[in-house]
């Protein structure tokens, strides 16, 4: 397989007062470019501390991450935040959207910490935005702001967001968390869309079982440690035996 | 969008909290804003006499228990400034307070290593003073109580500099066209031989020698020009007899304008013209000839006040005021610039004490100005967290908190600004300071600066600890293990 992000033994060790907790222990994952995985796992079995030592948002306690070659735990603070802002789309749960801000400008907001942000004009940054937002079904509410909306329409900006520096990954953190059923298909449907049309790297935390149709690589986390070609998903997540 | 406007969108979000932290930048402001502005004022005040009188000495009557029991009742001794009533001085002996006033200033200046008329060197010179004298009553005009001071206008004019009109004409005899009142030429030569050039007040002729008035010039040195003086005063300007000079707030009290009369006791007079107002007492007075005030009180050969201008800058007038004293019983003289010094060393002693209370009071609103800073970030350390996350780095974050503070602190400097000046007003009346409060415009740029920095230094710790928070910190709630 083609390594598009690759880590290699992977640990992330927290102390919580007197204990030690060992939230990833040497995780060896290659993805390849224009994979859709999805992490499942319970809580605490340390899938969101991957995404996020991937996202160059958790600095790991030994081993590295490489993206297209680049070992982005080698990179200063700067340098990191450049990779974050051109490479990496990112949607959470919660607190997606800055209250501030319309939807408009909660889209357009990474592209004022892109390093070449000046150069491109700002009609063209608006032309992409709307153009996104209009695909997403969201042209219409563009003045309002997160209060404004529903859960299901605060996810779709949080993508359009994701999308606007076109980063060829998309992190995506219980993006349907909260959600009813419905808006679930729909926020996945999307996602869906977004790794065929668009050809982008997909890497999605969920609990959520809906997730496991549309994903092309499904991996299951269980105490720090990866579980790759689980054949029953749901069996392993209903706490039977599977192989690391 | 731009870093700043995402600045200015997140303060207006805020209105309260932000709010609540221009208010304690513009109370800090405001306090140093206004005792600022009221140490400049009083200094102004202060330094503007200096500059008005500095080379003035005023000669009045000794307040004593011995007073005559008729004139107590009309004693309101230095009830306004120099205004002293029922107690006079002869004009017999003003000779020789003259001749002991020129001793001191001609050895006042042979001391300082200046020379005086020296004859053959005809560029040092030092002109004759000018005395003024004054009487001051409190007489009825137009059925009200009021302070009729008589006076010689020539040399209150002369002596007065200061003084203006703000309507009306100075009588035809004072010699305003040729005679420049302020002091602006004067030719000095030091000990060691060199000579300079001080303000000179005196032209110089083709020789390059200094041009005075003949009538002067004649009359320097001599203490018997005061006599004549005063035979002058008496006798001279029967034009001008009937003619009533009014203080710019008294006339303005009144309704009074030019051409108007008021009645004296039962005589009339023209009003001639209104002085501006000086913040002085003389403000406040009626001013009539000398000779009538001293004819119709009563009072022939006598005054209350004499006002003397040394005519050179830099006169030894304290000098003077020390042999002065010490010489004549019955008279004290006080050197206008030794008073504005100790009201000078008064006031800023007063305005350390204050600067020392206002510093202290600063350092403690800083420290809350802080609290509330740090408050109002920790409350956004998700919103911090998902600027991070989108890819703002720590110096951008720092940006945004820059840009928020600096408005924040421009706003309050402004507003502080504004508060201190009404502050600076009613300061200015509690202290009783009495002078005009000027407000200079660099106090503004000086709040600005004050505001800005307050605001700056409350944020930049938070802000710096804030911009380093690692991001799944700031999603702790949501970011599991």
């Amino acid at each position: 397989m083609n390594a598009f992000i690759q880590t290699q033994a992977l640990k992330k060790t927290y102390q919580l007062g007197d204990q030690r907790v060992e939230a990833l222990r040497g995780i060896e994952l290659t993805i390849a470019q224009s994979d859709f995985v999805v992490f499942m796992g319970h809580s605490g079995s340390g899938k969101t501390t991957l995404i996020s030592t991937i996202g160059g948002l958790t600095r790991p306690t030994e081993g590295s991450v490489s993206i297209e070659g680049t070992d982005i735990w080698r990179l200063n603070d700067r340098e990191l935040s450049a990779f974050r802002n051109r490479k990496i789309g990112f949607m959470f749960q919660s607190f997606s959207l800055l209250p501030s801000l319309n939807v408009l400008q909660n889209v357009v907001m990474p592209v004022i910490f892109r390093k070449n942000g000046k150069r491109e004009k700002t009609d063209a940054i608006r032309e992409r935005a709307l153009s996104l937002l209009a695909g997403l079904e969201m042209k219409k509410k563009i003045d309002a702001h997160p209060s404004e909306l529903s859960g299901g329409e605060q996810r779709r900006v949080a993508i359009a967001r994701a999308l606007i520096n076109e980063p060829d990954i998309i992190l995506a953190d219980e993006p349907t968390g909260e959600l009813d059923i419905r808006t679930e298909r729909e926020v996945i449907e999307i996602f869906r869309a977004i790794n065929s049309q668009y050809r982008k790297t997909i890497i999605v935390v969920s609990h959520s079982l809906s997730w496991l149709e549309s994903a092309k690589t499904v991996i299951i986390m269980k105490d720090g440690l990866m579980h790759l070609d689980v054949p029953d998903p749901v069996e392993a997540l209903m706490g039977r035996a599977c192989r690391p | 969008m731009k870093i700043l406007r995402l600045a200015v969108l997140d303060l207006v979000r805020r209105p309260k909290k932000n709010g609540l932290l221009v208010f304690a930048i513009v109370i800090s402001v405001a306090l140093l804003t206004s005792l600022t502005i009221v140490s400049n004022s009083a200094t102004s005040s202060i330094l503007e006499v200096v500059s008005k009188t500095g080379h003035t000495l005023t000669i009045r009557p000794v307040i004593t228990a011995g007073i005559d029991e008729a004139d107590k009742s009309a004693l309101q001794n230095l009830t306004i400034s120099e205004v002293v009533f029922g107690k006079y001085i002869p004009e017999s002996a003003v000779p020789q307070i003259s001749r002991i006033y020129n001793k001191a200033i001609r050895e006042g200046w042979e001391r300082k290593g200046g020379l005086v008329s020296n004859p053959g060197i005809p560029v040092i010179s030092i002109e004759p003073p000018t005395w003024a004298p004054r009487l001051y009553t409190k007489a009825v005009v137009d059925g009200h109580e009021a302070i009729v001071t008589g006076i010689d206008v020539n040399k209150e004019y002369f002596v007065r500099f200061w003084w203006n009109l703000s309507s009306g004409e100075w009588p035809a005899d004072v010699d305003v066209k040729n005679v420049n009142t302020r002091i602006d030429a004067m030719y000095v030569m030091g000990a060691g031989g060199q000579v300079t050039v001080e303000k000179p007040r005196y032209r110089v002729d083709e020789e390059g020698k200094a041009v005075y008035d003949e009538k002067r010039r004649n009359s320097a040195g001599d203490s018997d020009q005061v006599a004549r003086d005063f035979a002058y005063a008496h006798g001279a300007g029967d034009e001008n007899k009937d003619v009533a000079y009014l203080g710019g707030a008294y006339a303005s009290a009144r309704g009074l304008k030019v051409g108007d009369t008021v009645t004296v006791e039962s005589r009339r007079f023209r009003i001639g013209g209104v002085l501006e107002e000086t913040n002085s007492a003389d403000d406040y007075m009626v001013f009539i000839p000398l000779i009538i005030a001293q004819h119709m009180f009563h009072r022939e050969g006598y005054i209350s006040l004499l006002s003397v201008r040394a005519m050179c800058p830099n006169c030894p007038v304290g000098d003077a005021m020390v042999e002065l004293n010490r010489n004549i019983t019955g008279i004290t003289a006080v050197s206008q610039l030794d008073v504005a010094g100790v009201q000078f060393d008064f006031f800023n002693m007063l305005y350390r004490f204050l600067l020392a209370v206002v510093i202290a009071t600063i350092a403690v609103g800083i420290f809350s100005i802080f609290n509330i800073v740090a408050g109002s970030l920790y409350v956004r350390v998700r919103e911090i967290g998902l600027l991070k996350a989108v890819g703002a780095s720590r110096f951008q974050l720092f940006r945004i908190f820059l840009y928020e503070h600096l408005i924040i602190g421009a706003f309050a400097g402004i507003g502080g600004f504004v508060a201190g000046v009404g502050m600076a007003y009613v300061l200015n009346s509690l202290l009783g300071i009495g002078s005009v409060v000027r407000i200079v415009p660099s106090v503004l740029w000086y709040a600005l600066a004050l505001g800005i920095l307050s605001s700056l230094f409350a944020i930049y710790y938070p802000a710096y600890r804030l911009s380093g928070i690692k991001i799944t910190d700031t999603f702790r709630t949501q970011w599991e293990v």
